[in-house]
Order: structure tokens, then C-alpha cells, then sequence
């Protein structure tokens, strides 16, 4: 089977760090960005097979970035998870009614992001 | 908003949310749970993740968990992310605090999954996380009195402990 390519959109190096170094057990190919602008631009260009995005970024948040892939054809079924902190969960109704396809809370467990990966992606 | 009362209901969105009566009002995070014998309303956000809902209704002693995947299988730490060890967990703080096991009732909910190719598979983790609370239940012998699980979409729970009165909005 060919690579699964994932974006990770998120403005911290940290998390991004942590993501990949988790989704690479699995041999997926990793793309990155740093805001929901930039995420938008890079799922344009490099059509991911799924999207982990975070709420709170510059330029613009998880939620609008989600709404506005959700309007793009490309984009449109594109399975995409939410990474939250504890303190963003309760806004969790605004990920769903955004277009998200399912959630991970930060601190991310391994075997958590994995499984639902897995399960989005059909594996 | 849409009043759970009946086992295979279906739900709707309605404006209004529910009153909560005094209540206390929770927040139930992913991998947490929640027992009281006091009064109160809690509230989660269910993807493919599933909450299952307990309560005694003499004692008035309810509570319920959210957990993320079905079974821990004895790698890394039990915890209550696990269905298996949620539903355990639950069972005995209710009992802990005053319920009696023969009088527990149940709702389920949760486990959707949102991507319409893999509806029909057995497999994907909504299903088996349904599917984990059912076994656990029946082995238990806890009557399941109301569900609304699966389908394409989340959904924002919100469960009285006190009397197992459960609303359902699917997001």
C-alpha cells in the first residue's frame, strides 16, 4: 500500500514533534504547517489522506480552518481530527458543527492517536 | 436537544437545552468518569468514543465515564480511556457509594463514525467500543434501557445522575 500522507497543522514545534514522532511507527509521510491559513494551503497542494489540526493558532483557528476545508471539493471528506487542550474541550460542539471527524486531548497518548488514525483511514 | 427515554430512540436537535433542575453541572473529559449520590447534570462530547451511563434508581446514585477504546489488554497503564476498565471503574464507585448492583440500569451512547465508506465495515472503533459495553454489561447483568449509538455524527450527551434522564444532540 502507498504511504498514507498526514498533515499536521498546529503552531507548536513541540506537538508537531510529538505527532510525528508518534505517526511514524506507522511509516505515514508527514506534512506540516503551522496555522489554519497555511493548512488550508498545504492540504491544497499535497492532498493529505488525513488532517490532525489544533484550535488555538495565529492567523487563523482549528475551527475556521476546518469549516473552510469542509467547503473545498478536495478537501471536503477528508477525515479530520482536532487536537484540544482540557481547556477547549467544552468548545468541542463548535469542532463538530465545524466539519471535524473525531478528537484527541493534549497531552496526546500514543496508542489514542494511533488507533483513531488508523480507524479514519481504514486500516 | 432530544430526551433519551427509550431504548433504540432516535436523536434530534432542539434548541433548548434542558433545565437542570439544580443540579450540579460536570464536564466529563475523554478517559474520565463521574459517581455521585448528589444531584447532577454532566455533560460530554462523544465522537467514536463511548459513555456509558449507570444509575440506581432508589439510591438516586448514578454517574458515567467516557472512554476512548474498548479493551485494555494488560500493556502499558489500566486506565478508564479503556472500556473494559471504565465500565469496571464505574461499576465500583456506584457501589462504593451506597447503589445496589441488582437494582443498576444503563444507557449507551457514542461510538459513530464519521466516515461514510467504513459505515458498514464490523470493524471500526465506534462499533467495537459499542460492542465492548454491550458484553460488559450483559456479563455484569446491568439491563440496558436506552441507547443511541453509532451513525456518522457526534454527539453532545448530557446525564442526570440522580434519575438516568439522558439528552442526546447529535452535532
Amino acid at each position: 500500500m502507498a504511504h498514507r500522507k498526514i498533515l499536521l497543522v498546529d503552531d507548536s514545534e513541540t506537538i508537531l514533534m510529538m505527532e510525528q514522532m508518534i505517526l511514524q511507527k506507522e511509516s505515514y509521510e508527514i506534512v506540516m504547517a503551522r496555522n489554519g491559513k497555511e493548512g488550508i494551503a498545504k492540504a491544497a497542494e499535497t492532498k493529505p489522506d488525513l488532517i490532525l489540526m489544533d484550535v488555538v493558532m495565529p492567523e487563523m483557528n482549528g475551527f475556521e480552518a476546518v469549516k473552510r476545508l469542509r467547503q473545498r471539493k478536495e478537501t471536503k471528506s477528508v477525515p479530520i481530527v482536532m487536537v484540544t487542550t482540557e481547556a477547549e474541550m467544552e468548545s468541542m460542539e463548535a469542532g463538530y458543527v465545524s466539519g471535524c471527524s473525531d478528537y484527541v486531548e493534549k497531552p496526546i497518548d500514543g496508542l489514542e492517536l494511533l488507533t483513531k488514525v488508523k480507524n479514519l483511514l481504514g486500516d | 436537544m432530544h430526551q433519551e427515554t427509550r431504548a433504540n430512540a432516535t436523536s434530534v436537535g432542539m434548541e433548548k437545552l434542558p433545565a437542570d433542575g439544580g443540579r450540579s453541572r460536570i464536564y466529563l473529559h475523554p478517559g474520565q468518569l463521574f459517581a455521585s449520590a448528589e444531584r447532577s447534570a454532566v455533560t460530554t462530547i462523544l465522537g467514536s468514543c463511548v459513555a456509558v451511563c449507570l444509575w440506581d434508581p432508589i439510591s438516586k446514585i448514578g454517574g458515567i465515564n467516557h472512554y476512548l477504546l474498548p479493551l485494555w489488554t494488560g500493556e502499558g497503564t489500566a486506565s478508564p480511556r479503556f472500556g473494559n476498565v471504565a465500565v469496571q471503574d464505574l461499576l465500583n464507585k456506584l457501589l462504593e457509594l451506597g447503589s445496589q448492583k441488582r437494582r443498576l440500569q444503563a444507557k449507551l451512547f457514542g461510538g459513530a463514525c464519521v466516515i461514510e465508506a467504513f459505515r458498514e465495515r464490523e470493524n471500526h472503533l465506534g462499533t467495537k467500543n459499542v460492542q465492548a459495553a454491550e458484553e460488559l454489561l450483559e456479563k455484569e447483568d446491568i439491563p440496558l434501557v436506552g441507547h443511541d449509538v453509532g451513525g456518522c455524527r457526534g454527539r453532545k450527551l448530557i446525564f442526570h445522575t440522580d434519575n438516568g434522564t439522558a439528552w442526546v444532540k447529535q452535532l
